[in-house]
């Protein structure tokens, strides 16, 4: 990899501006505001940036003591705490019943998303995720989208990550080594986390550059239009429902829907494809019965790891023939 | 959550913990694309986020797969094993 | 005139034989084989009927009292800016005659050659080379302007190149061609800066422009009254740099050391270039100048000069020469010298006669050489072989009427056009005069000294060589004198005998007559009409006669002088000469040489020019080429410096850049698209 160069200067930037572009959008998106930035000095933010960069890198997985990681993980805690502590002490917040769920589900968000990238173990990176995406449904409905998070929910929450957690089982029970005890046994992969450092750099440099976009440019946006009149029992005004929204999507996006159906059966008839069997040379009568097989990995023992053979009457064929 | 999608990205090993972190990056950028849609009063963004969905589900799906053979071959879920592209 | 047919059709007389190259040479290797000469007959002949019809409706309209001169453009060849070279063909009677020799002569050779190169290898090659070479006089001797004269006279010694190489698997056919390109190339520098320089003077490169009279081209503006002095100056000097090319193309004296070397080519090679048509371009070329030269004093003496000292240089080394072609080769070079001092002392009369005389008897007599050389399997050594009048009575012949042509034995061709230059000779110079007639003397001596050695005496046929002569394994079984082997082919014989011919009655076209001989029709070429005008206005009043100007009712010469009462008596000792030394009692000749020790020795080394060359010129030039040549390698090794860079540079990126992991290209893209919304945005 190639040797970072260094853009600690944008992390005071980039950690600073995420909260407050958070802010900023969420606030906007009740009334309109002033810029926020003018009243917090920019060394402080600079040096909570720095802080929460550090705890960043220290938190994610290597070879390093738990208390050396723990020690990280508090000071990240301890940034991310600041940063509200002192927007509050300048007194522009607009403390509203929205602006608390803002932050409470914000900070959730966030924790849940490090702790998914900082975790050793796969599977409690899986559902600290489903975390993220219950914070996430919660600032959606924040923002009257009712109906995307709730399908935020049914599809990421209840669809893609049982299908990573189903893989996360099969995928990782195979590389466990034999004879050690199931809880110390973690795949070196997942133990130690490469390159920590660069990696740092280049995420909060482009999170500060993009946030700095909007905070740069965003200054002389205004809301398209006032607050749209809200007449509760015509459910179609109400933006957000799922009404409304299925309204617009037939009558404006019916192309795009369209392509979004066929992307779907593409992606199905894909996954068959991606995942079938080879047919063994030798094997030509089987492959014309319809049983392909795959003569890539033969299993030690009858574990439910192995898979049935697609095609095939009998339910203890094994996907591999024993060699 | 973006950036941290990133950096999760980039720095784990295990290739599901990566996809995942793109999936992160997929949230970070659903919840942009919400706050823009509320800011201009336009359902257009929370259409753009369904269709997201529907590609992030797709992609999810697909890679998955992809996952699954990669580790029938070499048997490991490392990140650093697939280096075949070196030079 | 230019309604003539052949006129009309006059592209065709180039065009036909280069056509027949192409084909015969890239269709002469795997499909015509054999047959390859097919094309060059068809092509040659039809343009040697074209120029003999071109010829008989000149003589047909001179009659008439037409004017015999006529431009013929095909299309604009260069034209850029202030240059014009139009590719275009000028018609009077020298284009005519010179026509004729060629096309006609080459047609004969080119029958011949079928004959002799039978079951060559590169049969198809020869012929091609052949016609390319028919192609290259033609224009030579057609052109309407020094473009296509010098095209023709690169072309000519490409050809010459190519055919002299033609066994080039031998090291010494190699070093041949490549000595005769380089010492002709020299003397076509300077005819090229004479062509330029022209061009400088004058603005154009035709001859006549759009005509005679219309004072368009170079010849006639070289006569107009109010010349500025540049030009004056420049027409001193033109001359002379012309006169360098003539002299590396004629083989004249310092550049005539590659024409004994080019015999190494095949024998039809040797007659056709090196004897009849190419080596006469230089002849030709200064009678086409003759207003440049005419007048020009200083120039004229020159070329006579040279002509007079090149022709004894070589007739004295041909008295010692043992090989069979090498003798024709310096006999060449002594004719040429003939012609030049013609042309040189104000007889081109004279000189384009012995042109055309000696390239009947030249090609004959080289013909008549490649026979034997066939009979006695490639044997060329004089010393080796006699009396071979009884292996082969029709050469026998043959060869006897050549080199009595040669030697100028009354009453045949080379009689009247040698006697025609001594003549002239006499009347400019006596010193000039009695060299010509000296190297008469010589040139009657050593060509029969050859005949007696080769053909009369007793039997010896030498054995056949181990392969020397590359090819002619068709037949190479032992001759002996009781094979009934047939040396003497119908398809080589019959041109010999149309050659023989020529040598013969070719001398009786000068027959002095009222106005209607040799010199009066070529007297009627624009070129000679105003080079006497010029050579009057330089000299004061000379005898038009040798310029085919006679003064109109003037009388007929007689046909008889005293000079060639003289000539021939000359010719005849120098025959009786050669009986006596080399018939009756052989051994005489070697004592006699002997006897005269340092002089045979330095005659026998040919005056040791080719080394004196060798040493003086070759070597040094040879060592600055190979100290200029690591220069180069050094320059070499600088370029490729900057592409080892480039690849080094490469090499680094892919260490650094192309590590395999996923993650890494990641990082980079993401790297590359902060920097890029930095700067964007920063800015």
């Amino acid at each position: 990899m190639p040797r970072g160069r260094g853009t600690a200067c944008n992390k005071h930037v980039s950690l600073g501006n995420m909260v407050i572009s958070r802010s900023l959008l969420a606030s906007i998106a009740s009334a309109p505001d002033e810029g926020v930035a003018a009243h917090i000095s920019p060394l402080v933010v600079l040096v909570l940036c720095i802080v929460a960069g550090i705890g960043t890198m220290m938190l994610l997985p290597g070879k390093r003591e738990i208390a050396f990681r723990r020690i990280g993980g508090g000071l990240l805690a301890a940034a991310g705490l600041l940063f509200p502590a002192l927007i509050a002490r300048s007194g522009v917040w607009h403390l509203d019943a929205a602006g608390v769920y803002f932050w409470i589900f914000s900070a959730i968000a966030i924790v849940a998303a490090v702790r998914v990238v900082t975790h050793p173990r796969p599977v409690y990176s899986a559902l600290y995720f489903v975390l993220t995406i219950f914070a996430s449904a919660g600032l959606f409905i924040l923002m009257y989208a009712e109906f995307m998070a709730a399908a935020l929910v049914i599809i990421y929450a209840g669809a893609i990550l049982i299908t990573y957690v189903f893989v996360i089982m099969l995928a990782s029970s195979a590389s466990v080594p034999e004879g050690k005890p199931a809880v110390a046994a973690l795949g070196e992969c997942d133990a130690v986390s490469r390159e920590p450092f660069i990696a740092c750099c280049v995420g909060f440099a482009l999170m500060g550059v993009l946030l700095f976009v909007i905070f740069d440019k965003s200054q002389n946006l205004r809301p398209a239009a006032g607050e749209p009149t809200v007449d509760l029992s015509n459910p179609e005004t109400i933006q957000g429902t799922a009404q409304s929204v299925g309204n617009y999507l037939f009558t404006n996006q019916m192309v795009s829907l369209e392509l979004a159906g066929v992307i779907l059966t593409v992606a199905m008839v894909g996954a068959i494809v991606i995942a079938r069997r080879r047919v063994m040379i030798g094997q030509e009568d089987a492959f014309e019965a319809g049983a392909v097989v795959s003569p890539m990995l033969t299993p030690q023992d009858d574990s439910p790891s192995s898979i049935p053979v697609y095609g095939s009457t009998n339910p203890r064929q094994k996907a591999y023939p024993e060699k | 959550m973006f950036a941290i999608g990133i950096i999760g990205f980039l720095t784990r090993r295990n290739l599901i913990v990566m996809f995942l972190c793109t999936e992160l990056m997929f949230q970070g950028v659903g919840i942009s694309l919400i706050a823009f849609s509320r800011y201009n009063h336009d359902l257009a963004g929370q259409a753009f986020v369904i269709f997201v969905l529907v590609i992030a589900a797709a992609e999810a799906a697909l890679a998955l797969g992809l996952i699954v053979l990669l580790f029938r071959t070499k048997n490991t879920l490392d990140a650093d094993a697939w280096r075949e592209m070196k030079g | 005139m230019s309604e003539l047919f052949a006129v009309k059709y006059s592209f065709l007389i180039p065009l036909l034989p280069l056509l027949g190259a192409i084909v015969a040479g890239f269709a002469g290797a795997k499909l015509l084989k054999g047959r390859s000469h097919w094309p060059i007959w068809i092509g040659v002949g039809i343009s040697a009927i074209l120029s003999i019809s071109l010829l008989a409706g000149m003589l047909g309209l001179w009659h008439t009292g037409q004017n015999l001169s006529v431009a013929k453009d095909v299309y604009t060849w260069i034209d850029t800016g202030n240059f014009v070279a139009k590719a275009g063909f000028w018609f009077d009677p020298l284009t005519a005659i010179m026509l004729c020799v060629v096309t006609g002569i080459g047609f004969l050779i080119t029958v011949f050659a079928a004959g002799y190169m039978k079951g060559e290898n590169g049969y198809f090659r020869f012929f091609a080379y052949l016609g390319l070479f028919i192609f290259s006089m033609t224009c030579l001797v057609m052109g309407s302007n020094f473009i296509m004269l010098y095209l023709g006279w690169e072309g000519v010694g490409l050809c010459s190149y190519l055919l002299i190489g033609y066994y080039y698997e031998k090291p010494a056919a190699r070093e041949a061609a490549k000595k005769a390109f380089l010492v002709n190339r020299i003397g076509d520098f300077g005819f090229g800066l004479g062509i330029m320089l022209i061009w400088k003077t004058f603005h154009t490169v035709s001859y006549f422009g759009q005509g005679v009279g219309t004072n368009t081209g170079v010849f006639e503006l070289a006569q107009m009254g109010h010349l500025t002095a540049y030009q004056l100056t420049a027409l001193k000097v033109i001359p002379f740099f012309l006169l360098l090319g003539a002299v590396g193309k004629s083989a004249q004296f310092p550049l005539y050391v590659w024409l004994p070397d080019a015999m190494e080519g095949p024998t039809p090679v040797s007659a056709l270039i090196h004897a009849a048509t190419m080596v006469t371009a230089g002849v030709y070329m200064i009678s086409r100048c003759g207003v440049l030269f005419f007048g020009n004093q200083p120039a004229m003496m020159t070329v006579a000069c040279i002509g007079a000292f090149t022709a004894l240089l070589a007739a004295t080394i041909a008295l010692r020469q043992t090989d069979l072609k090498k003798v024709f080769a310096y006999s060449t070079i002594s004719q040429l010298g003939f012609m030049f001092v013609g042309v040189g002392v104000l007889a081109p009369v004279a000189g384009v006669f012995h042109l055309v005389t000696h390239a009947f008897f030249k090609a004959l007599l080289f013909l008549s050489s490649g026979v034997v050389m066939h009979a006695m399997s490639g044997e060329l050594d004089m010393r080796k072989m006699s009396g071979l009048k009884k292996v082969l009575p029709i050469t026998n012949l043959l060869m006897l009427v050549g080199c009595a042509a040669l030697a100028g034995f009354p009453f045949l061709s080379g009689f009247f056009s040698k006697d025609a230059i001594v003549g002239a000779a006499f009347a400019r110079s006596n010193i000039l005069g009695g060299v010509m007639l000296f190297t008469a003397l010589l040139t009657a001596y050593y060509t029969f000294r050859l005949y007696f050695q080769v053909f009369q005496g007793p039997l010896i046929v030498p054995p056949a060589p181990a392969g020397d002569h590359g090819g002619h394994g068709g037949h190479d079984d032992a001759h002996g004198q009781d094979h009934k082997h047939n040396h003497e082919p119908m398809l080589m014989i019959a041109p010999l005998i149309v050659l023989a011919i020529g040598a013969v009655l070719a001398g009786y076209i000068n027959w002095p007559s009222r106005h209607a001989s040799f010199g009066d029709f070529l007297g009627q070429s624009p070129s000679l009409k105003q080079g006497y005008d010029v050579a009057k206005a330089s000299y004061g009043e000379i005898d038009g006669s040798a310029l085919g100007q006679r003064i109109t009712g003037a009388e007929a010469e007689a046909p008889f002088t005293p000079i060639m009462g003289i000539s021939a008596f000359v010719a005849i000792a120098g025959i009786f000469l050669a009986y006596e030394l080399h018939l009756k009692n052989r051994a005489k000749a070697e004592d006699l040489a002997q006897s005269a020790q340092p002089f045979t020795a330095i005659v026998q080394g040919k005056f040791f020019v080719d080394e004196i060359y060798q040493g003086l010129i070759v070597e040094p030039l040879r060592t600055l080429g190979s100290k200029l040549d690591g220069f180069d390698k050094f320059i070499d090794v600088m370029v490729a410096l900057v592409g080892n860079i480039l690849q080094i540079f490469g090499y680094l990126l892919k260490l650094t850049m192309q590590r395999g992991y996923l993650q890494g290209y990641a990082a980079a893209m993401l790297l590359g698209i902060v920097a890029i919304l930095l700067f964007f945005f920063a800015t």
